[in-house]
């Protein structure tokens, strides 16, 4: 039976009386970069600890090449960590950090010091070798911390929010930087990030985590055009969301809708009466001046939806412009298009419209109401 | 800002450095003028140097005791939580509030030969017969390092707290086993805090009066209680003020040390 290179089996945690992992499954091939990207409180920091040995599940089991390590201890697991305040140890200093691991595995003392320098090349901080971690900057702190990690050569890397302390600059840097190193080195790796821009440019995989479970785990294009739920929706990319009750099937895998701006037509299977979220991603929606198209109410033509909104605030963000709308009941609308093509002003009412092929339908999560827009872009 | 610490140098300098410097200069000042006389008279003569010996030894000894015991109640009372922690420092800092003289006498009882731990000692068969612990050496370093115990732990204790935990982790998950993390890992971090309560206790033990003369008596000399017995008892001032500058002397030298080796040890991060 051959498993995937990190097989984690219905892993079900526990504190007290809340359940922070609800029989989570997660499957990691080799050599693959995978991102657990949830909010806080989402287990992704719990189901972290599980695999690095920190924490133990209370039932399932985990697997790692083909090992049952979920009883092992973490220094008898070969899975490598770097720490979100990276943990370096503040009386070595940069080269004693990187050498340590080696030393407690009782790696030759002859080929350590060559195993080192070779390790703080890769991450360019060769010329730091004898200075204390204490006079290091954050990202020279990162560097040496994935030098540590990466010097055991350990089956398998975790990183723990590792971008978090670091500017914006130096986060997109350093971002680039490590995908290349792990590539190269073929490290297979899982990355625990609540910031989905860090997970779509790093991943190769997405697992979306809430309350405990994996809301959806694909590449992390199929979770922006096809998000299975409303929270994968909603926490991965720009939308506008609009909750409303499916009306009517319109053929295969089309639903009618009824929300409070109107009748919406959209991709999904749903029985009549089911509590839904309408989603559109903002590059998707088009507006339309006043006088084109039919005026009237909202309806579906021709395969297209359409709304007459209110332009709030149009942002201009150099190659491409946010348009925010407010369509009737104040609910917001986001719309996203090339900067130069002529858009409107604040105040002005535009026709926005967008084909139902492009019109997310998804079940509406629990008991909150789904109706938010382009909260993304605060997270 | 240095205005702020001018009536703490006046207090110092009026009650303390001057006194202390008149004292001082009567182990150089003989009847003929300057003169390290009394120096040489003193550390050529075999008992004062059994004196500078126990004096030392004993301190080690209670610094060691301090330290075995001290240094697993530091860790205890920095993992303990709520009522735990509350329970724990106050037996630590509560018997700081009871006199020395009142826990030296109540070692007696405790070290008496029908005391408590030889009653002990012989129930369990460690001994054939009850022995008196009471004026011997055991004795007085069983006694002082209960009384300066609290000033080994709190030293370590805040080292110990200010230890980064995920420290230990990170370790595991580079290969070291929980023994061998502790070694290289916590152990380097507490070391200031080791040598800060070291320096504690030792410059205590060294120079403390009441207790070896309530737990040894007179047959045993250390340089403190010399120095009290030449003021109080043998009115010889030159002999007394001779041990003083030598007791000064090392334990100036150690609180020098041993701040120079916390520095260089590195404080907590």
């Amino acid at each position: 039976m051959t498993g995937p290179f990190l097989d984690i089996r219905r892993a079900t945690k526990s504190f007290g009386s809340a359940v922070v992992l609800d029989g989570v499954d997660l499957g990691v091939a080799r050599g693959e970069f995978v991102s657990l990207l949830g909010p806080s409180g989402c287990g992704k920091t719990t189901l972290l600890r599980i695999i690095s040995g920190l924490l133990r599940t209370d039932r399932g089991d985990v697997f790692l090449d083909g090992e049952e390590i979920g009883g092992r201890p973490p220094h008898r697991r070969d899975v490598g960590v770097v720490f979100q305040n990276y943990a370096l140890f503040p009386h070595l200093t940069v080269a004693e950090n990187v050498a340590f691991g080696l030393k407690a595995k009782a790696f030759p003392a002859s080929g350590i010091a060559g195993v080192v320098s070779r390790y703080l090349s890769l991450v360019r901080m060769s010329e730091f070798a004898d200075r204390s971690v204490r006079a290091l900057s954050g990202g020279q702190q990162q560097r040496v911390a994935v030098a540590r990690a990466l010097a055991v050569k350990p089956k398998l890397l975790l990183l723990d929010e590792p971008f978090s302390a670091l500017d914006r600059k130096l986060r997109e840097t350093m971002q680039i930087e490590l995908k290349r190193l792990l590539r190269e080195l073929g490290t297979t790796a899982v990355f625990v990030t609540h910031d989905q821009d860090e997970a779509l440019v790093m991943s190769d995989r997405i697992a979306v985590m809430h309350r405990g479970r994996i809301e959806q785990y694909a590449e992390p294009q199929a979770i922006y055009d096809h998000p299975a739920t409303a929270f994968a929706l909603g926490f991965v990319g720009l939308s506008s969301r609009i909750a409303g009750t499916v009306v009517a099937e319109e053929g295969p895998d089309h639903v009618r809708v009824r929300t409070s701006l109107g009748a919406l037509t959209g991709r999904g299977r749903f029985m009549p009466g089911s509590a839904v979220v309408v989603g559109m991603r903002p590059e998707r929606l088009r507006l339309c001046g006043e006088n084109e198209g039919e005026s009237g109410a909202s309806s579906t033509i021709g395969g297209e939806n359409a709304i007459e909104a209110r332009v709030r605030d149009v942002v201009f963000q150099g190659a491409r412009v946010q348009i925010h709308c407010d369509a009737p009941d104040d609910q917001p609308l986001l719309v996203d298009c090339p900067a130069g093509a002529a858009y409107p002003s604040p105040g002005d009412t535009a026709r926005i419209r967008w084909s139902v092929a492009d019109t997310l339908v998804l079940a509406q999560e629990g008991h909150a109401p789904q109706a938010l827009a382009a909260d993304g872009a605060a997270s | 800002m240095a205005l702020l610490v001018l009536p703490a140098v006046l207090y110092l300098l009026i009650v303390y450095a001057l006194p202390l410097l008149l004292l001082l200069s009567r182990s150089v000042v003989g009847p003929e003028g300057f003169s390290l006389g009394s120096f040489a008279a003193f550390l050529s003569d075999p008992f004062s140097l059994r004196v500078i010996g126990n004096t030392l030894r004993i301190a080690l000894m209670v610094t060691l005791v301090c330290l075995v015991i001290g240094y697993p109640v530091a860790f205890a009372l920095a993992r303990a939580r709520g009522l735990m922690q509350v329970l724990l420092l106050s037996a630590i800092i509560l018997p700081l509030s009871i006199g020395v003289v009142v826990k030296a006498f109540a070692w007696q009882i405790v070290l008496r030969r029908d005391g408590i731990v030889s009653q002990f000692l012989v129930g369990v068969g460690v001994w054939d017969e009850p022995q008196r612990l009471l004026f011997t050496e055991t004795g007085l370093v069983l006694g002082a390092a209960n009384v300066f115990l609290p000033f080994m732990i709190l030293p370590i204790y805040s080292v110990v707290k200010l230890i980064d935990p995920r420290l230990m982790e990170a370790g595991a998950t580079l290969g070291a086993s929980p023994p061998y993390a502790f070694r290289k890992i916590v152990m380097p971090l507490t070391l200031p805090g080791v040598v800060t309560g070291a320096a504690f206790v030792f410059s205590l033990a060294m120079s403390m009066f009441v207790i070896p003369s309530l737990l040894i008596g007179d047959r045993f000399q250390t340089l403190a209680t010399l120095t009290g017995r030449s003021f109080l008892l043998m009115r010889n001032e030159a002999l007394g003020s001779t041990t003083a500058a030598i007791l000064l002397v090392i334990a100036v030298a150690i609180v020098v040390a041993s701040t120079w080796l916390a520095r260089r040890l590195g404080g907590s991060s």
